[in-house]
C-alpha cells in the first residue's frame, strides 16, 4: 500500500549567482512499512528533501501525497495538525524540549492535540525504548542516545504513517547508533510504519529495504534489501 | 581583523537583532532616569524661578540695627546683604499720599538682586533722600509721570515733598489690595524713619549665603554672635527647601520621599537593564563556550564581554539621554507656552546635568556590571557543550512543567517563566518595578491636589467691592461692564440680612444674591434639592452644616421689617465659595436677586467680579477701572488679581505638567519594557520554538505558550507590584499628605486599575509581536537547515 509519493519535486534556493537547486524534478514513492534510506554529500538536498515531504518546508513545485493528501495544497494550520499526526521527525540534534521530563516528552505530540495519552502504548514505548527507569528525567539529565531514544519514542506515539530521521545517529557513538537503527527497523518491521532515514554512515544502509542516492538535488534509487 | 576583540564587531553585526532588543533596554531604562531626574530638575528650577519671583531669592532676614548689619556683612558666608525696610505694612498707621495710605519700603539698590520681582518700569531708583519710585497703582491712579513731585503726609501731619524717579511694576500683594506702594532710598527711608513710631516699621537685613554654606548652622551661628531670638529670624522656606538647605521637619519627611523616589527610579534602570541582559544569557553562553573551546582565557573573555557591552552602551546611552533631554525640552516649552511670564526664566533647551550622569551612570555600571554574568556562567561551560551542538538545544532544566492542570502549551508557557528563578524574578520584579513607581509617583498627586489652590471657574481677576458689603454697586454696572472689549464674564452678589423664625427662636440670616452665572457653578455643589425655584425667585438655599435647626424644614417665615414672608427652603449647598458678610449673622442664605430685592429692599451689588479674556491687557483694565469708578460712588475699592491667579496657575501648570509627565513616562517605561522583555524571551527561545514548530506545535498553540509565560510574570508582577507599592504608597502619603493636611490614607485604588491596565495592555499588545514573528517563521530556517 503506497502511503507517500513525491512528484516532480524541485526546490531552489538562492537568487543570481548564490541560487542553488537543491531538489530537481525529484519522484519517487514509498510503500507501507518500508524502510528507506537516503545518502549523498554534505549540501547535497537530503534535508531539503526530508523537509519537503514532511511539510516542515514548501517545493517551488511538485507536490508530495501522504496518505492520498497533497500537503501543500493544505493551509498552514490544516498541515501542522496533519503533520503531527501523520508524520515523525528525528533530528540530528534530538531537539527535545528542555522542560519535560522523558515521558512527557515522548507524549507531547498527543498533548498537543489535547488527547489523553494511551497508558499501555506510553509503557510499551518506554519499554521498547529501554527507559522505563528514566521517565522522570529531563532531557539534560540523559546521555546522547538516550535523548535520541526519547526523540524516537516522541516520533513514534501518534503511530504516524512516515517516520522521517535527519541524521538520526550523526551525534551518537556506533553502539548507540546501532540501538537507534535496530529500534527505526523495528519501527517499519513490527509497527508497519514507513521510515525514510538520512545517513552519512554507509554501513547503516544494508538494513535499509531501499537506498536513495541524493546527488546535486537529483534522487536516484541505489536499491537495498528487498530490490 | 588583527584583534580577537575585532570579533565583537562582526558578532553584533551576525547578532543584530538580539542586540538590538538589548540595546533597547539600556536606552529605556537610561531614558526613563534621564526623564525621571532631568524633569525633577526643571520641576525644581521653575519652581525656584517662582518662588524667587514671589517671595525673592534671599536666603534669611534677621531684624537688627545697622551695627548688627555691619557685623553680618563681614562674616565670610555672606555674599549679599542688604537693609530693607518697611512702614505702614497693614495701611493704616497715616502715610498718605492724596489722601490714600501708602506701604512705605526702603532699601539699597543691591536688594533688588534679592527680589526680582520688584521691576523697574521707567525711571530710576531713587539716591537722594527727598526721592521715590511710585508703583504702578499710584501712577495709573494719580496720573503721575517721572519728573513730578508728591507730597507725602505723615503721621504727624507733616507733608514731606518727594520727586518720582521711577514707576515700579505692582506686585501680586499690590495688585490685590489696590495699595499705594512708594519705594525710599535707605537713606530716605531712615529720614523718614525717624519721624515715625516703633511699632509701625520694620527693618530687616536681608542675606544671600555664598554656594555649598550650610545655611541652618549659618543662621544658628549668627543667632549667638548677634544674640537674636528666632522671631528676629526669617528663612526663605520655598528658596531653602529648594536648595536642600531646609530643616523643618515637613520638608526633611519631603526631601527623604524624594530620596526614595529617586533610589526607587535608579533601581528600576538597574532592574530592567539586568533583566534583559538576563534573557539572552544562554546563547551568550554558548558562544562565550565557543570562545572558551578555542583557547580564550577566562580574562579574554571577561574583557570581550566588556567590550561588548561597552559597545552597546555607546550607542545607547547617548540615545536613551538625548530622548530624556529632548522630552524635558518639550515639557519645558509646553511651560513657557502655558504660562509665559512665570516661566521666561525657564531655558528652552536647558541641559540637566544631575539627569546627564544619573543616566550614565545608571547605563554604563549596570551594563558593566550585569554583562559579567555570562561570562562568568561560560567559564563553568564545558567547551564540549558549548561545541557539541547540544548547548543550544538542551538546557538543562531543572524540574519538568507540570502538564497535568493546564493544556501543554500554557503549561510550558507557564513553566518557562519560571525556568530560571532568577530570569522570574528580574522580569516580574521589572513589572512589579513599573507598578511600584507607579503607586510611588502618584502620592505626588495626592500631594499636589493638597498643595496648591487650584484657580477655580469663578476666581476673578478683577474685583469690585464695597469694604463695608453696603450694595453700592448698581447692578446696571454689570451689563455696562460685560460689554467692554476684554471682559469675559461679570456676576455680582448682594449682601443682606434677614430674620428666620425657628423653633429655637429668631435666628439671622445673612443673605447673598446670586445672578444666574452663579447659580449654574452652585449646580456642582448642590447637596440636597433643586435651584430652579430659588432661580424663579421662591424660596432659598442653606449651606451645608449651617442649616441647623432649619434643617429638616420645607419652609421659613422670614420677618423683615415687621412683615411676615414665606419662604421654601429649596436645597443645601456643599458650600459657598465667597466671603460671608460683615454683619453678625454667621450663617448664609443664597437667593436670587430679585428675591433679594424684595426682601432687602437693595438693588445694587456689594461684590462685582470680573473674569477677563486671556488677551485683555492693563489697557482694557485701565478702561474698566475708569467705567467702575465713575459709575460708583465713594466707598469702592477695586483689586486685581491678576498677578496672583497668573501665580497660581503657574504652580499648578508646572507641578501638574511634572507629576503627570512622571506617571506617563514610568507607564510607558513599563509599557515598552513588557513588550521589549517578551520580545527577548521569545528571541532567546527561537530555536526552541522551531523545534516545537518541526514537532507539530501550531502558531495559535505557540502564541498560546508565549501568553501563558508573559500572564505569569504579570500575575506575579502585579502581586509583587501591590506587595510593595501599596504600602510605600501609604508610607508616602503619610509623609506627604497626612502629616500636614491630617487626610487618612486610602487604597489608591483607581491609580492601581490604571498601571494594571497598562501592565495587561502592554502584556496583550506584546505578544502580537512574537506571533507576527511564529506566523512568518520557517521552521526549517530556524532549526538550521543543511
Amino acid at each position: 500500500m503506497e502511503i507517500v509519493r513525491v512528484e516532480n519535486l524541485s526546490k531552489t534556493y538562492g537568487a543570481g549567482e548564490a541560487r542553488v537547486e537543491a531538489l530537481k524534478q525529484v519522484s519517487f514513492s514509498m510503500e507501507r512499512g518500508e524502510f528507506g534510506a537516503v545518502v549523498g554529500e554534505s549540501g547535497s538536498g537530503k534535508s531539503t528533501l526530508l523537509n519537503c515531504m514532511g511539510g516542515l518546508d514548501k517545493a517551488d513545485s511538485g507536490r508530495v501525497m501522504l496518505n492520498g493528501r497533497d500537503l501543500f495544497e493544505m493551509g498552514e494550520k490544516e498541515r501542522t495538525i496533519f503533520r503531527r499526526q501523520n508524520v515523525g521527525f528525528i533530528f540530528q540534534s534530538f531537539h527535545l524540549i528542555p522542560e519535560l521530563n522523558v515521558e512527557q516528552n515522548i507524549i507531547f505530540p498527543l498533548l498537543l492535540d489535547y488527547k489523553r495519552p494511551d497508558k499501555e502504548r506510553v509503557e510499551e514505548l518506554l519499554q521498547v525504548l529501554g527507559l522505563e527507569n528514566r521517565r522522570h528525567h529531563l532531557p539534560g539529565q540523559l546521555s546522547g542516545g538516550q535523548q535520541q531514544r526519547v526523540a524516537i519514542g516522541r516520533a513514534l506515539i501518534t503511530r504516524p504513517a512516515l517516520v522521517l530521521a535527519d541524521e538520526p545517529t550523526g551525534n551518537l557513538d556506533s553502539r548507540n547508533s546501532q540501538d537507534v537503527l535496530e529500534l527505526l527497523c523495528q519501527a517499519a518491521r513490527h509497527y508497519q510504519q514507513t521510515v525514510l532515514m538520512i545517513t552519512h554512515n554507509m554501513n547503516l544502509t544494508p538494513v535499509a529495504d531501499r537506498v536513495f542516492q541524493v546527488t546535486d538535488g537529483v534522487v536516484r534509487e541505489l536499491g537495498g534489501e528487498r530490490s | 581583523m588583527r584583534h580577537y576583540l575585532d570579533l565583537v564587531s562582526l558578532s553584533a553585526k551576525e547578532h543584530r537583532r538580539q542586540n538590538r532588543m538589548t540595546r533597547l533596554c539600556i536606552v529605556l531604562a537610561v531614558f526613563l532616569v534621564t526623564v525621571i531626574f532631568g524633569m525633577a530638575d526643571m520641576e525644581m528650577r521653575s519652581q525656584m524661578l517662582q518662588a524667587v519671583k514671589s517671595d525673592g531669592s534671599w536666603h534669611a532676614g534677621f531684624v537688627i540695627n545697622e551695627e548688627q548689619g555691619a557685623i553680618l556683612a563681614a562674616r565670610p558666608e555672606v555674599e549679599h546683604i542688604s537693609p530693607y525696610g518697611a512702614l505702614n505694612y497693614y495701611r493704616k498707621d497715616g502715610y498718605q499720599i492724596e489722601g490714600e495710605e501708602a506701604l512705605i519700603c526702603g532699601f539699597d539698590p543691591e536688594l533688588l538682586e534679592m527680589f526680582p520681582a520688584v521691576e523697574l518700569l521707567e525711571g530710576e531708583l531713587p539716591e537722594r533722600e527727598q526721592e521715590m519710585v511710585v508703583n504702578e497703582t499710584i501712577r495709573n491712579r494719580l496720573g503721575v509721570q517721572v519728573g513730578d513731585y508728591l507730597v507725602l503726609t505723615i503721621p504727624g501731619g507733616e507733608k514731606l515733598s518727594h520727586k518720582v524717579t521711577g514707576i515700579a511694576r505692582d506686585t501680586a500683594l499690590t495688585a490685590e489690595k489696590d495699595a499705594f506702594g512708594v519705594f525710599l532710598s535707605m537713606g530716605g527711608f531712615e529720614n523718614l524713619h525717624g519721624k515715625g513710631t516703633e511699632e509701625d516699621r520694620e527693618e530687616i537685613y536681608y542675606v544671600t549665603f555664598r554656594s555649598f554654606t550650610n545655611i541652618q548652622r549659618a543662621i544658628r551661628d549668627i543667632q549667638v554672635q548677634l544674640g537674636l531670638g528666632d522671631d528676629q529670624v526669617r528663612q526663605n522656606a520655598k528658596v531653602l527647601l529648594l536648595l536642600f538647605q531646609s530643616r523643618d521637619s515637613y520638608l526633611m519627611q519631603f526631601y527623604l520621599v524624594a530620596v526614595v523616589l529617586a533610589v526607587l527610579v535608579l533601581a528600576a534602570g538597574v532592574l530592567m537593564i539586568t533583566a534583559s541582559m538576563n534573557s539572552s544569557i544562554a546563547r551568550r553562553t554558548e558562544f562565550f563556550g565557543l570562545l572558551g573551546c578555542l583557547g580564550a582565557t577566562r580574562g579574554q573573555v571577561l574583557r570581550f564581554v566588556q567590550r561588548e557591552a561597552l559597545g552597546w552602551c555607546k550607542r545607547a546611552i547617548p540615545v536613551g539621554i538625548f530622548g530624556g533631554i529632548a522630552v524635558i525640552w518639550g515639557l519645558c516649552a509646553m511651560l513657557r507656552a502655558l504660562s509665559p511670564g512665570l516661566f521666561e526664566g525657564l531655558p528652552v533647551f536647558g541641559i540637566s546635568f544631575p539627569a546627564i550622569i544619573a543616566g550614565l551612570i545608571v547605563g554604563v555600571m549596570t551594563v558593566l556590571l550585569a554583562a559579567k554574568a555570562p561570562a562568568k556562567r561560560a567559564a563553568q561551560v564545558s567547551p564540549l557543550t558549548a561545541v557539541s551542538g547540544n548547548g543550544g538545544s538542551v538546557q538543562p532544566a531543572r524540574r519538568a512543567a507540570d502538564t497535568r492542570i493546564f493544556p501543554v502549551d500554557v503549561a510550558l508557557g507557564i513553566h518557562h517563566a519560571f525556568g530560571s528563578k532568577r530570569n522570574f524574578f528580574l522580569v516580574s520584579g521589572s513589572f512589579a518595578f513599573s507598578i511600584v513607581l507607579f503607586l510611588a509617583f502618584s502620592t505626588g498627586i495626592d500631594f499636589m491636589h493638597h498643595a496648591l489652590t487650584p484657580l477655580q471657574p469663578w476666581a476673578p481677576d478683577l474685583c469690585v467691592y464695597s469694604e463695608e458689603n453696603q450694595n453700592l454697586i448698581p447692578r446696571e454696572l454689570g451689563e455696562e461692564v460685560k460689554a467692554c472689549p476684554g471682559v469675559k464674564k461679570v456676576f455680582g452678589r448682594g449682601y443682606g440680612e434677614i430674620t428666620v423664625d425657628t423653633e429655637e427662636g429668631i435666628k439671622k440670616l445673612s443673605l447673598i444674591s446670586y445672578d444666574k452665572q452663579q447659580f449654574d457653578w452652585a449646580q456642582d455643589s448642590l447637596v440636597k434639592g433643586e435651584l430652579e425655584k430659588v432661580i424663579a425667585g421662591e424660596g432659598i438655599l442653606l449651606v451645608f452644616g449651617e442649616e441647623g435647626a432649619l434643617a429638616q424644614r420645607e419652609r421659613v417665615l422670614v420677618n423683615q421689617e415687621g412683615q411676615l414672608q414665606e419662604l421654601l427652603v429649596c436645597g443645601i449647598l456643599e458650600m459657598i465659595p465667597y466671603p460671608r458678610g460683615a454683619g453678625s449673622a454667621s450663617d448664609v442664605a443664597i437667593c436670587s436677586e430679585d428675591l433679594f430685592s424684595r426682601l432687602t429692599k437693595e438693588t445694587g451689588y456689594a461684590v462685582l467680579d470680573i473674569q477677563l479674556d486671556r488677551d485683555a491687557g492693563d489697557q482694557e483694565v485701565r478702561e474698566l477701572r475708569r467705567i467702575i469708578e465713575e459709575s460708583c460712588q465713594e466707598g469702592i475699592s477695586f483689586s486685581d488679581k491678576r498677578m496672583g491667579n497668573r501665580e497660581t496657575k503657574g504652580a499648578g501648570y508646572s507641578m501638574a505638567l511634572f507629576l503627570y509627565g512622571f506617571l506617563v513616562v514610568i507607564g510607558l517605561i513599563a509599557f515598552f519594557n513588557i513588550v521589549n522583555c517578551v520580545a527577548m524571551s521569545v528571541s532567546a527561545r527561537m530555536k526552541e520554538y522551531g523545534a516545537m514548530r518541526a514537532i507539530g506545535m501550531s502558531t495559535d498553540q505557540l502564541i498560546r505558550m508565549v501568553l501563558g509565560e508573559t500572564l505569569t510574570y504579570m500575575v506575579f508582577g502585579v502581586v509583587f507590584g501591590c506587595l510593595g507599592g501599596i504600602p510605600l504608597n501609604r508610607q508616602l502619603f503619610a509623609s506627604l499628605v497626612t502629616s500636614r493636611w491630617g487626610e487618612a490614607w486610602q487604597l489608591p485604588a483607581g491609580e492601581l486599575a490604571i498601571i494594571v491596565f497598562i501592565v495587561a495592555l502592554a502584556v496583550c499588545l506584546a505578544v502580537l509581536g512574537p506571533a507576527r514573528q511564529f506566523q512568518r517563521m520557517t521552521v526549517v530556517d530556524t532549526l538550521g537547515a543543511e
